[in-house]
């Protein structure tokens, strides 16, 4: 019972960090060297990976998408999906997608000759799934080994420990204050009462063996 | 659409925390009144002196940063348009 319960935990808070991990911007210095359009067919459930546009009409399963085309720092292939959040989820609420493809094409460079720029995005890559980070924002970098403090992600996974903590404690008090008396209660009578019935079985029992011959 | 959506669902959502919040507040603050009433050792007629600390708080600005709760998501909202599509 004890394994069920510490599986059953960190099932729950490993879906939680995982999606976290997701919908939490991160950043990548990359030197971007193209961009291109391709039609999506987006029928499967593999489109939870993909943004759910408002002017998309519900029979729609295929629409074209921007990419963005990236080396890393270690000459790594980066690409990105370039579409609008819109109002849904995850809240970035970015509606700047032509402008952001844009600046991406503005930001093209060479091998020999390259320009380094961060690109914010959340999502994951996964080639099997042909899932795509969503790139969010295109800034210049100083350079390849710029170094990028997470400042949003620290404030905000700080005040989201601090609510469940605020939640968790207040919870532990109620819990002492409201539910564990009344559980002791029940317990307790819960004791008396096989308590009781093993007194009245042993007396059955002590009662049994009188034909048997024994003593009482 | 989105948009709509957004904020019936937001408004619903907050509308819960707001109450919640609002109830518990309450509660806490009822909690301090009667623990006030019992370590000064006061005489007299304890629920009045609870009522009347309770409609000070009513009017209080502890009370009122409870809106909070609906300004604050609306604010960041706006503040995280304005820095993801024109900044």
């Amino acid at each position: 019972m004890v394994y069920v319960k510490w599986i059953f935990r960190i099932i729950f808070w490993g879906a939680f960090a995982a999606w976290l991990h997701y919908t939490l911007p991160q950043h990548d210095i990359v030197r971007i060297v193209g961009t291109y359009e391709e039609r999506q067919e987006l029928g499967d459930w593999t489109k939870i990976f993909w943004s759910k546009p408002d002017t998309q009409s519900e029979g729609l399963i295929n629409r074209d998408v921007q990419f963005i085309q990236g080396f890393d720092e270690k000459d790594k292939a980066r690409v990105y999906r370039n579409e609008d959040t819109g109002w849904s989820w995850p809240p970035y609420f970015k509606f700047d997608t032509a402008n952001l493809y844009t600046e991406a094409n503005d930001a093209i460079s060479t091998k020999d000759a390259p320009e380094w720029v961060v690109i914010t995005h959340y999502g994951w890559r996964n080639e099997f799934l042909s899932a795509f980070p969503n790139a969010v924002a295109i800034k210049p970098a100083t350079g390849p080994d710029m170094r990028i403090i997470p400042w949003f992600n620290i404030v905000f996974l700080t005040l989201l420990a601090a609510l469940f903590w605020a939640i968790y404690v207040r919870w532990r008090r109620f819990r002492e204050a409201r539910i564990d008396p009344v559980l002791e209660d029940v317990g307790d009578s819960w004791d008396a009462a096989s308590d009781n019935v093993a007194e009245k079985r042993g007396r059955f029992r002590a009662w049994l063996d009188t034909w048997r011959g024994k003593a009482r | 659409m989105g948009l709509i959506r957004l904020a019936i669902v937001g408004f619903v959502v907050l509308t819960i925390v707001y109450v919640c919040l609002s109830i518990y507040s309450r509660a806490v603050r009822r909690g301090k009144l009667e623990a006030e009433w019992e370590d000064d050792g006061m005489t007299g007629d304890r629920d009045a002196f609870i009522e009347q600390g309770l409609e000070d708080y009513d009017g209080s600005l502890r009370r009122k940063l409870i809106w909070g709760v609906y300004i604050v998501p609306v604010a960041f909202v706006m503040i995280l348009i304005y820095v993801i599509n024109f900044m």
